[in-house]
């Protein structure tokens, strides 16, 4: 499984080279399988195996996974629950094998996961940073060196020979980071643990990241809070039932994974919308999304307008139809609601015709995200229900770049306004 | 451990057995051992001083289970409700003894599947030294025998045992032992770990095992009673060692040199399978 060797390509510090992990869901049938692939692993006969040998009950968590981390890149890996984001970390520090491929990393690795794992409860704060540290592959005189220095970032002086139990969540989440904040691995891992303590201290755990960025460490950094990536990561990997859905930059990152987001809200097999049929054969037939120039797309900068072009077909003659827009985002909810109603726009649709309405967003101010509507279709009045479809329309935003370190825009939407000193 | 290899060397992950190339695993293995040597260090002192803080009695838990066992025994066979055979050296100190002993062979065998559900947390999480878990075991194996071994110094002097030189070897025997008792648990360790089965059976056969093994009793040495130490894994390095630590001389010598002899094979075979059983079983824990 681990094979070692030497190499003189200096920068190139992980290479996932088309990775596959398999696994079984029915537990049964797992144990019975894990018999099977310990008699395997005892006579040397592990195999590759991909999609074309699978045993019945068994999916791939993985599929086919490539990518390549450099010296000094720090990677925000995104995705919905179970897209296979865990399964890769896990095979990169080697935990678990992969089936087929293979994981090449130049240096050590580190990894914070789980901060406190194997702290004893009724030990001191004291005692329990030598044993974590231990763990995290941390020598005694490293920590001897840098024990003061450990406390003070926990900020924990005051209670360093208490036992952890006296500790609250927080107090040993900022334990646990301060330990690991002294790992200089060539990859540094993390998974879900930077929503350590309050602001202040978040803010010291983003820095030191930065520092370590900045000293030529790879990060490779699991989370569900996308709005705090750009505070560390310049670049992103998106994950989306074991597949690598994109590789490259973190603000489109984040806006693909918004998407899939969305897509898994939306029911939507492979984000496809969902309509109810319609009861009165009044229905919204079609949505598209233009540009200012008519043309489909689906990818707008913030300030640039945006178009829907709804159309609506009927089998009957109706009047006085009623379209309402809800403008959604997977992270945020419901944005804003709209109606051709609320501007006296009256339309109505001729016997087995169809009619396309409109919706303009003049310099829309949404910032970097990806976003959908839901439609509803009514009569004159709102017990007048016609149809309804969900997850449509949907557009992401991907420039320009928001910055959450206070020195730029940032949030759901810009607003126009204006400072002053007086 | 990560922090132990050069910045010059490339770890690779494939499908590919590490059995596939024995000399570089038991190479690999080696390297871990050393490089996890800190870590079980810190394990083992973590759980031994996690272990009593929290009691009372402290220490006393320790010497309470063989106290017990031989109490027990020693009035059932005061009462004549079972026939020890006619022993050289007083009964008390026989069955205390056989009693220590077994109770480190239980342990060694039961410690493998132990170990890995205590810190199956840090197992499903971290990479480490998988080899660490296996010396903070076998630590604590030790250290639970070494303080047991302590009843045996007021009772030595309380019952006026005389030493002989023979004594000496007994720390050999009793070490293989163990390490045949690890071995063994070592290899049950990967099934187990995946079927309960194990675990529970090992829990209800561990005192049936030691009523067949001589402990509370002198060991027959006429057919068939004889398969008693033949047929009995436990049997030959533990009536051994007792035989050094009370008698000085002993009848077993044949069947425990032949255990000795398979015992480091056994444990290095355990120590591999454990290694690579890690990785499939990490697979199916949770945590």
């Amino acid at each position: 499984m681990i094979h070692s060797a030497t190499s003189n390509d200096d920068e190139l510090i992980l290479d996932v080279d088309h990775v596959w992990k398999i696994y079984c869901r029915n537990l049964k049938r797992s144990m019975r399988y894990g018999v099977q692939d310990l008699g395997r692993e005892v006579l040397g006969k592990g195999r590759d195996r991909t999609t074309s040998n699978l045993r019945p009950g068994e999916f791939c968590a993985v599929k086919d996974a490539h990518f390549q981390v450099r010296s000094g890149e720090c990677v925000g890996m995104l995705g919905p629950n179970g897209a296979g984001k865990s399964s890769m970390l896990k095979m990169i520090n080697g935990l678990i094998k992969p089936d087929s491929g293979s994981i090449t990393i130049r240096g050590s690795v580190g990894a914070m996961i789980e901060l406190g794992t194997g702290f004893n409860p009724v030990l001191s704060g004291r005692e329990n940073i030598y044993i974590n540290g231990s763990i995290l592959g941390i020598s005694k005189s490293e920590i001897d060196a840098k024990f003061e220095e450990v406390v003070e970032f926990a900020e924990l002086g005051h209670v360093i020979d208490s036992p952890i139990m006296t500790y609250s969540t927080g107090m040993k989440m900022r334990l646990g980071f301060s330990i690991g904040a002294n790992l200089r691995p060539k990859l540094l891992l993390i998974d879900e643990v930077l929503a350590v303590g309050d602001v202040g201290f978040r803010m010291k755990c983003f820095a030191h990241l930065r520092k370590l960025v900045e000293e030529g460490v790879c990060i490779i950094l699991v989370t569900h809070a996308v709005a705090m990536l750009n505070r560390v990561a310049t670049r992103s990997v998106v994950f989306d039932r074991g597949s690598i859905i994109h590789d490259g930059d973190l603000e489109t990152g984040c806006v693909v994974y918004e998407e899939t987001m969305g897509a898994s809200d939306r029911v939507g097999n492979k984000g496809q919308s969902k309509a109810q049929p319609s009861a009165t054969g009044v229905s919204i037939a079609s949505v598209e999304v233009v540009d200012d120039n008519g043309d489909a797309n689906k990818e707008f900068e913030t300030g640039q307008d945006v178009v829907i072009k709804v159309e609506v077909s009927s089998d009957r003659a109706a009047k006085e139809l009623n379209l309402v827009a809800a403008l959604w985002s997977p992270v945020h909810g419901r944005i804003a609601s709209m109606s051709t109603a609320s501007q006296n726009v009256e339309f109505g649709v001729a016997d087995d015709s169809t009619v396309t309405v409109t919706l303009r967003f003049k310099n829309v101010p949404l910032l970097l995200g990806a976003y959908h509507f839901n439609l509803s279709l009514y009569g004159p009045v709102s017990t007048d229900f016609h149809h309804r479809v969900t997850g449509i329309g949907n557009f992401r935003i991907v420039g320009p770049p928001t910055c959450s370190l206070g020195r730029g825009i940032d949030g759901m939407v810009k607003i126009s306004h204006q400072w002053k000193i007086e | 451990m990560n922090s132990k290899i050069s910045s010059n060397n490339i770890i690779r992950y494939s499908a590919e057995s590490e059995v596939r190339n024995p000399v570089k695993l038991l190479g690999d293995i080696a390297k871990d051992a050393w490089s996890g040597r800190d870590l079980a260090w810190r394990l083992f002192l973590r759980n031994v001083r996690g272990m009593y803080r929290q009691t009372f009695l402290g220490l006393f838990w320790a010497f309470l289970p063989p106290i017990a066992n031989t109490a027990v025994w020693i009035f059932l066979r005061q009462q004549g409700v079972f026939d020890t055979g006619e022993m050289t050296v007083n009964a008390t100190l026989y069955i205390l003894t056989g009693m220590i002993l077994w109770q480190s062979f239980a342990d060694a065998i039961q410690m493998p599947l132990k170990v890995l559900n205590q810190n199956k947390r840090m197992v499903s999480k971290l990479r480490f030294s998988r080899e660490a878990l296996i010396m903070l075991g076998i630590g604590e194996v030790f250290f639970d025998l070494a303080i047991r071994m302590l009843l045996l110094i007021p009772a030595f002097l309380w019952f006026g045992v005389s030493l002989s030189w023979a004594l000496l070897l007994a720390p050999l025997t009793i070490v293989l032992m163990v390490l045949w008792g690890t071995g063994i648990g070592l290899l049950l360790m990967p099934i187990g770990a995946l079927y309960q089965d194990v675990g529970r059976f090992l829990r209800l056969a561990i005192p049936f095992w030691m009523i067949i093994t001589p402990i509370i009793y002198v060991a027959p040495d006429t057919f068939p009673g004889s398969l008693l130490v033949w047929l009995n894994p436990a049997s030959p390095l533990l009536l051994l060692s007792r035989d050094l630590i009370l008698v000085g001389g002993s009848s077993f010598w044949v069947p425990a040199i032949l255990v000795g002899i398979l015992t480091v094979p056994l444990f290095l075979l355990g120590v591999v399978v454990f290694r690579i059983s890690i990785p499939v079983l990490v697979e199916r824990m949770s945590t």
